[in-house]
């Protein structure tokens, strides 16, 4: 799909602002989450470091709506797709859970259901989140394509011509997605079928095959399904002849290897055969043949194709793929793709204008109505009556026909109307909370009187700040107003036609989603091969087999297939790998950064392990007692790092390298009921200035990157170099990279880490973030 | 790590099989052999099922072996039956073969020969002969399954006898060193609590074990004083004040304070638990502790504070440490030699640097290329090598045995690979 036309930027999918979780204990409230604000975007794997208890799996659970009973979500939002997850309904989330934001637990057999086979497991969720993702896909094409549809009509007013394209539209999709769905099944099939070839002609070259009957059964029922119209076609006859020769040669053993399994009920005797390996080969062979010919052949645009066999009439030209495309593709733009792209335009800048226009008739609304909430006492009638107006306003601000959502105004109307209750219903709670204190201080005290000592304390007074409720509702109304006018500016820059072909592919994208029906076979096919991917042998005998059956590292195993089954938008692994070995963790690794390249997967990595870290993360935020200390790209955090908190961390990590004595991190995370008044870290840190004591530090810029909160970055403080342990390391792994780009057997070495730099570069590109400038200017106190 | 020589623990062809119902074993330890040195750290590593654990708690005794034997301190302590088992069928059987042998020879002998007496006894003869061969074998693994069944059974009993019996001795010579008989009584009671104590003295508890699970591994009722404590009771010593000087200082010793003693564990830390159960292994002054998995629970920082206690209390007290771990740059950091594991089998045991520098095994090639280093850049190219036995190995002429490739190095392989590695190494 092609990036979206509004923002040059990348397409954001998650953000979280000011986000701050708190949970009632029998001790008091504990802290988990303390103001933490960062960005997702597509395709990136961000990486959340951090000891236990830091709130780094707070954060995530809150994303998911599965915090536990007694948290408090005291302020902050989570936007996705154009809805705050802090606010949205249980029912809602039903649609978002596993299926756009999926999460892979620490603990695997706590996730599986211990009396259902893992097969069962596996698809279950395929099949009902199945039907459910047609549905809304059937949903969202049918209301965009209708907005579409009007925007057009209101653009150039030539009603019924416009409804017919769209109707022609709606049909030959139809018929495009029918033919490509049975294009990528057999072509599907063509490859896992050369796949099983290969492997079972080298089992079969070492002796080792074990499951041979079984395999080429599977082969076989591949290769049937192979054959199709585009994929083998002329050689069809040939194949079918080829796999019945061989199933053939599979059916008729050679000898008998006399070996008895007993089994434990009825002493049955299980014979074991064995076959002509040779004959077998032979005839694998030659079904590999075709079949790696069909495979190589090109794939016809079945776009192009789709329209053509709808409304044409007539046969197909007899041409060679590449021409028939060419051909059948100027077909399409003559008669109808240029013509609808033209209008759609049309629609959508119209779409456009209005909603600009509406933009800056909202402007003026909250020009007019920002008086009311920004006294020193906010009146509730009025203050509800201009909510109501300024949430019309800036609904019919949105532009519905813009793809993606992330902007605030989809949040906003939740957003005022929880504000403006926090605010009042604040007053009413803060009068009974004092009238409460005032009555338990009296008998207290009536009792202490008497002469006696009571046993239990007066729980102390939880008032909302009404002045900080009423900023909140302010600093509301000032984002959307600020993103407004920022879209305003930018509504002339627009580029309309990336626009177009972007909400065409989406179109298209909608309508294959409403195709893909998923069957209880193709469920279970998919799971085998999943069970596969994540490295399970057996997967077929695995596939039936219990939980209880699986050692800890299969069963994560399992929990991330299924995780990965559901094709999530964003994926959050909360430390997957930590209980599982090297060879395991570096296979599981390598599955989800390619999944994560494959699919334009969002990953939130949660993890102690650097090494990890290193391996994953495009940008890397370390967390410390509920608070970012730094965040930055990999590089950033792991060869310039900024906050003493992250060099204890790398310093107290043994690599192959290390031989002198670990430089553990002293003491123990503070307790979060009273967290600390200045810097959290600042008990543990042998750094730590004066200030760090007092004031709670900035989140200062080192680059545009790269982020850190510490005193120590304050152009006043000290100059402090971090630790010999961590400077060696870095000059160390400097050192490697060196040689090894300038060593002669790598040849592509050089390169490679430069484009590695310019990636690293290049995409990471993100604005600043917004800061308290306010505090930046405090002079240091040594 | 000053008598680098004298052999601490040896464990010889170590096989350990688990039943799986219906007659098939599922083979956990197949055939491992290794030895530990007085003082070093032996590092165990393989991926997750495949032995490591299993070995580490056979050797304490918390399975009873299939095969093999347990050497520790020069004594059998685990002795399993399964080779002694399989020699006396294999008599058997060569014996039966060899009968059905003679009597078709005798038959045939029979219908052409002239004196069918002299060649029935001839066949009596050599018969009797096999038959005498067999029982002799059969002797011999007789003896030795029953010396074996009597080492596994009571090899702490044994321990306790000699114990006792040293320390009985030692009571007659001070007894005779007495003059008056006040002393004699004194020295009577004082011998009388040593011996008791002696009595329960079992040769297994010389070995400790700390657990992967600090959670799991800490009885959630009781404190920690009694937790640390409860070896020194079962142990038989009574006195209050000398086991709470006991826990005190072995509280300070791992990093905890004394007023810790009388909470319970799930007031603590992760990090914390451990170093309780750290203690409850050190304060029974145990010659090899093994550790499995110690730190592969624990955060980065707190894994830095536990490695280090490690390190201190060895360098301190001079324990050997058998350390099972699956991460590879702790184990590095921490081992002096290297066993690593596959499927219940030994590849390679090397010391660690040599390992490290040059695997050659390829599934410690494998094993090595897949850690992950806190380097974005050189994860970023790190391929990693995949291992699959059937593709590596060709045993089909000959089957792989444990051989040493370089002084310390061993490694599993038949005689084509040796070669093979050999050339690698660059020596001949």
């Amino acid at each position: 799909m092609a990036a979206s036309g509004i923002t040059q930027e990348k397409e954001v999918k998650l953000e979280v602002n000011n986000l701050r979780i708190s949970f009632r204990t029998s001790n008091g409230k504990v802290q988990a989450v303390r103001d933490i604000s960062f960005k997702l975007y597509k395709g990136e794997t961000l990486a959340i470091v951090g000891e236990s208890g830091s709130g780094k799996s707070v954060t995530t659970r809150a994303m998911l709506g599965i915090l536990a009973n007694n948290a408090i979500k005291e302020g902050g939002e989570i936007i996705y797709d154009g809805q705050d997850l802090m606010k949205i309904s249980e029912e809602e989330f039903h649609r978002i859970r596993g299926d756009k934001i999926a999460m892979i637990f620490q603990d695997p057999l706590s996730s599986l259901n211990p009396i259902m086979r893992v097969g069962r497991q596996m698809t279950e969720a395929m099949l009902i989140k199945g039907k459910l993702s047609q549905r809304e896909a059937r949903k969202n094409f049918n209301t965009t394509l209708k907005r579409l549809n009007l925007a057009m009509n209101a653009a150039r007013g030539n009603d019924a011509e416009n409804t017919a394209k769209c109707r022609a539209f709606n049909k030959f999709e139809c018929r495009h997605l029918a033919l490509e769905n049975a294009y990528n099944r057999a072509h599907e099939a063509a490859t896992d079928a050369l796949k099983g070839i290969d492997d079972l002609l080298f089992e079969i070259e070492k002796n080792a095959a074990n499951t041979l009957v079984a395999d080429v059964r599977v082969i076989c029922r591949q290769s049937m399904t192979a054959i199709e119209r585009y994929v083998v076609h002329d050689r069809a006859e040939e194949l079918k002849g080829k796999v019945a020769a061989l199933k053939k040669l599979a059916r008729e053993p050679i000898a008998e290897i006399g070996k008895r399994i007993i089994l434990p009920l009825f002493r049955k005797q299980v014979k074991k055969f064995e076959f002509d390996g040779e004959a077998i080969s032979a005839a694998l062979k030659e079904i590999r043949e075709i079949l790696a010919e069909a495979v190589a052949f090109e794939k016809p645009n079945f776009f192009a194709l789709g329209y053509y066999l709808t409304f044409s009439g007539q046969p197909l030209p007899e041409l060679s793929v590449a021409e028939t495309n060419a051909e059948l593709l100027k077909y399409l733009d003559e008669n109808f793709m240029l013509d609808f792209i033209a209008l759609a335009k049309e629609g959508l800048v119209y779409s456009h204008n209005v909603s600009t226009e509406k933009k800056k008739a909202a402007l003026e609304v909250f020009e007019r109505l920002k008086p009311v909430f920004s006294g020193s006492e906010i009146d509730r009638h009025d203050a509800y009556a201009a909510a109501k107006e300024l949430i019309s306003a800036v609904e019919a601000g949105i532009d519905r026909l813009e793809i993606v959502k992330d902007n605030s105004a989809y949040t906003f109307a939740t957003s005022l109307r929880s504000a403006i209750e926090q605010y009042f219903g604040g007053i009413e709670r803060n009068k009974k909370e004092e009238t409460r204190y005032a009555r338990q201080t009296a008998a207290y005290e009536r009792k202490v009187a008497r002469g006696k000592q009571p046993d239990y304390k007066v729980a102390d007074k939880k008032l909302v700040d009404l002045g900080e409720a009423a900023e909140d509702i302010l600093s509301v109304i000032v984002r959307v107003e600020e993103d407004f006018r920022r879209q305003i500016d930018r509504s002339g820059s627009v580029n309309f036609d990336e626009r177009t072909v972007a909400m065409v592919d989406w179109l298209k994208q909608q309508a294959s989603d409403v195709a893909y029906k998923v069957t209880h076979n193709m469920a279970k096919t998919r799971a085998l091969k999943l069970l596969e991917e994540v490295g399970i042998p057996e997967p077929r005998k695995r596939y039936r087999q219990y939980p209880f059956e699986f050692s800890g590292g299969m069963r994560q195993r399992i929990v991330i297939a299924i995780a990965l089954s559901a094709n999530p938008d964003i994926l959050i692994c909360d430390e997957p790998t930590t209980a599982l070995d090297v060879t395991i963790q570096a296979q599981i690794l390598e599955l989800i950064n390619r999944v994560n390249q494959e699919r334009q997967l969002s990953v939130i990595f949660i993890t102690h392990d650097l090494g990890v870290v290193a391996n994953m993360a495009d940008r890397v935020a370390v967390m410390y007692a509920g608070k970012i200390v730094e965040i930055g790209t990999a590089d950033d955090v792991f060869y310039s790092p900024a906050h003493p908190y992250t060099w204890a961390l790398l310093s107290s990590m043994p690599d192959l390298d290390t031989k002198e004595k670990l430089e553990a991190i002293p003491g123990t995370p503070p307790n979060m009921i009273y967290p600390p008044k200045g810097d959290a870290f600042a008990e543990r840190n042998k750094y730590a200035l004066k200030i760090d004591f007092e004031e709670q530090p900035p989140m200062f810029r080192i680059s545009d990157t790269h982020y850190a909160a510490t005193w120590l970055l304050h152009p006043n403080a000290p100059k402090i170099e971090p630790p010999k342990s961590v400077t060696e390391r870095i000059a160390r792994m400097k050192a490697r990279m060196t040689q090894e780009a300038g060593s002669a057997e790598k040849p592509d070495a050089p390169e490679k880490a430069g484009t590695a730099e310019a990636d690293a570069v290049q995409p990471k590109a993100r604005k600043p973030r917004k800061k308290p400038a306010k505090k930046t200017q405090k002079p240091e106190e040594q | 790590m000053e008598d680098k020589e004298e052999v601490l623990l040896k464990v010889e062809h170590l096989c350990q099989y688990f039943k799986m119902g219906a007659g098939r074993e599922l083979k956990a330890v197949d055939d491992v052999s290794f030895e530990i040195k007085k003082g070093e750290v032996f590092g165990l590593v393989g991926e997750s099922g495949c032995g490591k654990t299993t070995t580490g708690r056979s050797i304490i005794k918390l399975y009873d072996i299939t095969g093999g034997s347990v050497y520790f301190k020069d004594q059998r302590i685990c002795a399993g039956t399964r080779s002694y088992k399989q020699a006396i069928a294999q008599a058997r059987r060569e014996y039966r073969a060899e009968v059905a042998r003679l009597k078709q020879k005798c038959k045939e002998e029979l219908s052409s020969a002239e004196d069918p007496q002299s060649v029935q006894a001839e066949y009596a003869r050599l018969k009797e002969e096999a038959a005498a061969r067999c029982a002799e074998i059969v002797a011999y693994n007789r003896k030795e399954k029953a010396s074996a069944v009597h080492d596994q059974k009571y090899c702490d009993r044994d321990h306790a006898r000699r114990v006792t019996d040293g320390l009985k001795e030692e009571r007659e010579k001070a007894l005779a060193a007495c003059a008056t008989d006040e002393e004699r009584k004194a020295v009577m009671k004082d011998y009388a609590t040593r011996l008791r104590i002696a009595s329960r003295e079992r040769i297994v508890n010389r070995i400790q074990m700390i657990f992967q699970d600090p959670i799991a591994s800490l009885n959630p009722r009781m404190t920690v004083r009694d937790i640390i404590a409860e070896g020194l009771v079962i142990h038989g010593i009574k006195d209050k004040e000398y086991i709470d000087e006991k826990v005190y200082g072995i509280l300070e010793k791992v990093g905890l304070v004394r007023e810790h003693a009388g909470r319970y564990p799930h007031e603590f830390s992760g990090g914390q638990r451990q170093r309780i159960g750290i203690a409850r292994a050190v304060i029974m002054e145990p010659d090899l502790i093994i550790a499995d998995e110690p730190v592969s629970a624990l955060d980065v920082s707190i894994q830095a504070q536990v490695i280090n206690l490690l390190n201190d209390l060895r360098a301190e007290l001079g324990i050997t440490v058998l350390f099972i771990a699956h991460d590879l740059s702790v184990i590095k950091y921490f081992s002096d030699r290297i066993g690593v594991m596959y499927f219940g089998k030994m590849v390679e045991l090397a010391p660690a640097d040599e390992l490290f520098d040059h695997p050659l095994h390829p599934y410690t090639k494998s094993l090595l290329s897949a850690i992950p280093l806190p380097d974005p850049q050189y994860e970023k190219q790190r391929k990693r090598i995949t291992y699959n036995p059937l593709a590596e190995h060709d045993y089909s002429v000959e089957q792989p045995s444990m051989r040493e490739i370089r002084p310390g190095h061993f490694i599993y392989c038949n005689s084509v690979e040796f070669d093979r590695y050999k050339a690698e190494l660059g020596i001949e």
